[in-house]
């Protein structure tokens, strides 16, 4: 890659940062090529902060973020926020709960008013929860319940994981979504919600000084909460091949498996993101080359290797052809993985990755909202907002040594866990 | 270059016919260094002959797979060494070839786009395999109900009309396909004059055109332009049931015939639309998710071709409240024909749509798609220069007018998916009710 010509396509130097005195981290770059601001707000709390008996609490939680406060009362949060030309969403992982705005450059004072107020005084009512309970019910339903997919993803995370909060799914069991009271959400919301376990990202049309007084005045007096507990570590050593079956009424077979890999944080992961791309990314990777388009095994392969705080998850999913030979997908992958932990790949595949996933940072940065969200991530998983800079240097560091390592490392055969479909007749 | 009013700023177009007819459109961005590069052909399944529904869709597909000269995995190979990544589809009215190229193999990439749209030599082989990929890959989409009531809704609110098929096609017309068949919609519906090429990011306008004038300017073909399409009459209610048992969920859509892209109705469209059903806080998401916790999500839409539209609402529910989600939704529908939106509503409708609209032309390729958009389609650039001043004319009585005319009233089409025994019964009070298996859908 030219690297040397290349301009900084993330100007880092121009984020203001400060930490308030009850712990919330800003960080504010001012960015004006389109006349909008994108906030988020992270929380640094996902499926892995929970346990048995109320997993699907962080999901269900981030639902109540909507349903009033102090000042803005239920249904107000919305309403105001798209009365002065805004718009939010937020989501939940295993890590973390974000929630953002994209809006007008002259709504942000409302933003941190509406933002600030659900911080300090969150409304849980019992009515509130019980209509939440019954919609999140209906997302668990569409995403998963009803989904090849999102069957068969429940059970590999459940396989990949023995003991760490990993193994149980983001939205959480049925049942523990039954069971989870307003005392539980008052708990959470006080350990989990406080500004020191909180940052604020906001990108755009905006200054910086005038933004930070504005931030400081409104969450100035919001008390610092406990520091939440760690999360136990401890994940027992695979010592084989771990396998499941999902029997569903479906047309087609597929077949999803996943290696446990690295945590965030180490080396390995970014040579992981290029043997993903070498893998799977574009119709001349190797295994839609091989699976989709020579041996007519599957219709489609992806892989997600997505970075988390504690070791994740290398996961292959392929959507397999009706009546294909299932045996023979699966040791066509075995194949695959084999030849590139043995061999690594060429210099050519290595630029190919390269260029694919320079591409793909760009496309993020290409927007305030996928700035703000890569600085909070890079926060959130690495520890440090200034990793969002860096990954195209990461990438460019990688040698097709580093990828045959990973591969060897990570893609083990005794440490892979495999679920397949199993379609019954359609009555 | 044309500098058209309004408080949208778009960069500097320069436009430019190629003297065998195709038509370049290109803009200068500053941001990330990235192009977008659109090539559209105004040839789409709305054209896919009888029995052979899935044809534009296939010669899309195929087209990548090989030309005079390269093969499909060279074509593939060049593509992806140089970080990008070929898109390449149909949608009722236009074919598609697309991608974002590394501002410094802009040249390397055009040319790949337009070798593909201009001289695909439709491989038996590739032609075969291809179709072997569509089919099976339908065979998954009918495990995803969300996408079989999509399948079904088209189907039944298009009844008859060259835009009544999924644009995938059917199984049954797909093996039907023949190599000669791709040839031919090639030959009759692709050719300079139906060409556009847009390119759009950071790059010098100058060589922009230049690199078009040499790699579009020496094409030549010449086909006819597409035939003018009827348009779409309502009829009364009908019921569709897409029996697939096993299921925990229903899948609901409520679907009308309404407006083409080019309507002098677009911005109070919009705007009710927004009141109605569009935002998080619009009607149908207080009555249906808010009040009543019986969806995680229930939208609206306009969704506009170019001879013809279609308005739908779309949810889900568990099984047993399936008829309750429908009465809420036809019941909304009909009061806000009567009432229209509230001050208070069209207000931060207005608000929300006029703030958020430089969100949608933030990246090259958004804003490569709205000039699309308003080239192809052909409504006034100002749509989008002064789309805030347009949204903002908009009144309450617009709104109640386009619900009165668009909204489903005792017409369109009911789509549900899920278990026929313990559904269809209950349907029947919103109009006569067939049932269909699942199968039918693909």
């Amino acid at each position: 890659m030219p690297k040397t010509s290349e301009r900084p396509i993330l100007d880092l130097e121009r984020v203001v940062t400060r930490e308030l005195p009850n712990g919330l981290r800003v960080r504010l770059l001012p960015e004006r090529s389109a006349l909008t601001v994108s906030y988020y707000t992270f929380f640094q709390v996902g499926s892995r902060n929970e346990r048995l008996g109320r997993t699907g609490i962080s999901h269900l939680f981030e639902h109540m973020m909507f349903n009033g406060a102090a000042k803005y009362g239920p249904k107000e949060f919305d309403r105001v926020l798209e009365s002065r030309g805004g718009s939010s969403n937020a989501y939940t992982s295993n890590d973390l709960t974000a929630y953002y705005e994209d809006f007008a450059s002259d709504a942000l004072d409302t933003v941190v008013d509406l933002e600030s107020d659900r911080m300090r005084s969150l409304a849980l009512t019992p009515e509130t929860l019980e209509q939440e309970r019954q919609v999140v019910k209906e997302e668990r339903r569409l995403r998963t319940e009803n989904s090849v997919f999102g069957l068969m993803e429940e059970q590999l995370e459940a396989l990949v994981f023995l003991a760490h909060p990993y193994r149980w799914p983001v939205i959480g069991w049925m049942d523990d979504i039954e069971r989870i009271t307003r005392e539980d959400c008052a708990t959470f919301f006080q350990t989990y919600y406080a500004p020191g376990n909180a940052s604020i990202y906001a990108v755009g049309d905006l200054d910086p000084d005038r933004a930070l007084n504005v931030i400081e005045r409104s969450y100035g007096d919001i008390p610092a909460g406990p520091r939440p507990q760690p999360v136990p570590q401890g994940e027992p050593p695979q010592k084989g091949e771990r396998r499941a079956v999902v029997r569903y009424p479906a047309q087609a077979p597929a077949l999803l498996v996943g290696w446990r890999g690295p945590a965030a944080r180490s080396p390995d992961c970014a040579p992981l993101d290029v043997l993903q791309t070498a893998l799977a990314v574009g119709e001349s990777s190797r295994l839609k080359r091989r699976l989709v388009e020579e041996e007519e095994l599957a219709v489609s392969v992806q892989i997600s290797w997505g970075w988390r705080i504690d070791p994740g998850v290398f996961v292959v999913y392929a959507e397999l052809t009706p009546g294909a030979d299932r045996g023979r997908a699966e040791s066509v992958l075995w194949e695959e993985i084999d030849r590139v932990a043995a061999r690594g790949i060429g210099a050519a595949e290595l630029r190919r990755a390269q260029r694919l996933l320079r591409s793909s940072v760009l496309h993020e940065l290409a927007t305030h909202n996928g700035i703000a969200h890569a600085l909070g991530q890079a926060e959130a998983l690495l520890g440090d907002w200034r990793e969002a800079g860096r990954a195209l240097e990461l990438y460019a560091a990688v040698t097709p040594r580093d990828v045959r390592r990973v591969a060897e490392a990570w893609l083990d055969p005794g440490r892979r866990c495999v679920v397949t479909l199993e379609p019954e007749d359609v009555r | 270059m044309s500098a058209p009013g309004g408080d949208i700023t778009l960069p500097p177009l320069h436009e430019l016919e190629l003297g065998n007819g195709a038509r370049v459109l290109v803009a200068r961005r500053a941001g990330v260094p990235l192009v977008a590069v659109r090539l559209v052909i105004s040839a789409g399944s709305a054209l896919d002959p009888a029995g052979a529904h899935g044809l534009s869709h296939l010669v899309a597909q195929v087209a990548r797979r090989g030309t005079a000269r390269r093969t499909g995995k060279e074509i593939d190979d060049r593509v992806e060494s140089l970080g990008s990544e070929l898109g390449a589809g149909a949608d009722e009215d236009f074919t598609y070839f697309g991608l974002s190229a590394p501002t410094e193999f802009l040249s390397a990439l055009l040319d790949v786009v337009v070798d593909v749209a201009t001289a695909p030599t439709f491989p038996a082989v590739e032609m075969d395999r291809i179709r072997r990929r569509e089919i099976a890959g339908l065979a998954h989409v009918l495990d995803e109900p969300g996408a079989v009531a999509d399948r079904a809704m088209i189907s039944a609110v298009y009844r008859g009309h060259p835009y009544g098929h999924p644009t995938d096609g059917r199984v049954r017309d797909l093996k039907n396909v023949r190599r000669v068949d791709a040839v031919q919609f090639h030959r009759k519906w692709f050719s300079p004059s139906s060409a556009m090429l847009l390119v759009v990011g950071d790059v010098d306008p100058e060589r922009a055109l230049d690199l078009a004038r040499r790699k579009l300017g020496r094409w030549r073909s010449t086909s006819a332009p597409p035939p003018p399409l009827p348009p779409v009459a309502p009829g009364p209610r009908a019921v569709v049931v897409v029996d697939k048992r096993d299921v925990t969920q229903s899948q609901v859509r409520v679907a009308v015939p309404a407006l083409p892209r080019a309507t002098p109705y677009y911005f109070p469209a919009l705007v009710a639309n927004a009141v109605f059903g569009g935002g998080f806080t619009s009607r149908l998401v207080e009555e249906v998710r808010v009040n009543r916790g019986l969806s995680y999500g229930v939208r609206s839409r306009f969704a506009m071709g170019r001879a013809a539209g279609l308005f739908f609402v779309s949810s889900f529910t568990k099984i047993e409240t399936t008829a309750e989600l429908l009465e809420v939704i036809l019941e909304q529908a009909q009061r806000f024909s009567e009432e229209g939106p509230t001050e208070e509503e069209l207000e931060r409708a207005k608000s929300y749509l006029a703030g958020l609209y430089p969100l949608s032309l933030e990246t090259h390729e958004q804003v490569a798609d709205r000039l699309a958009d308003v080239k192809l389609y052909g409504f006034p650039l100002e749509d989008v220069t002064c789309y805030r001043e347009r949204v903002r004319a908009v009144s309450a009585d617009d709104c109640r007018e386009v619900a009165r005319r668009h909204f489903p009233l005792g017409r369109g089409v009911v789509v549900v998916v899920g278990p026929a025994a313990a559904i269809a019964r209950s349907l029947e009070r919103f109009g006569p009710v067939e049932v269909m298996p699942a199968r039918k859908v693909i």
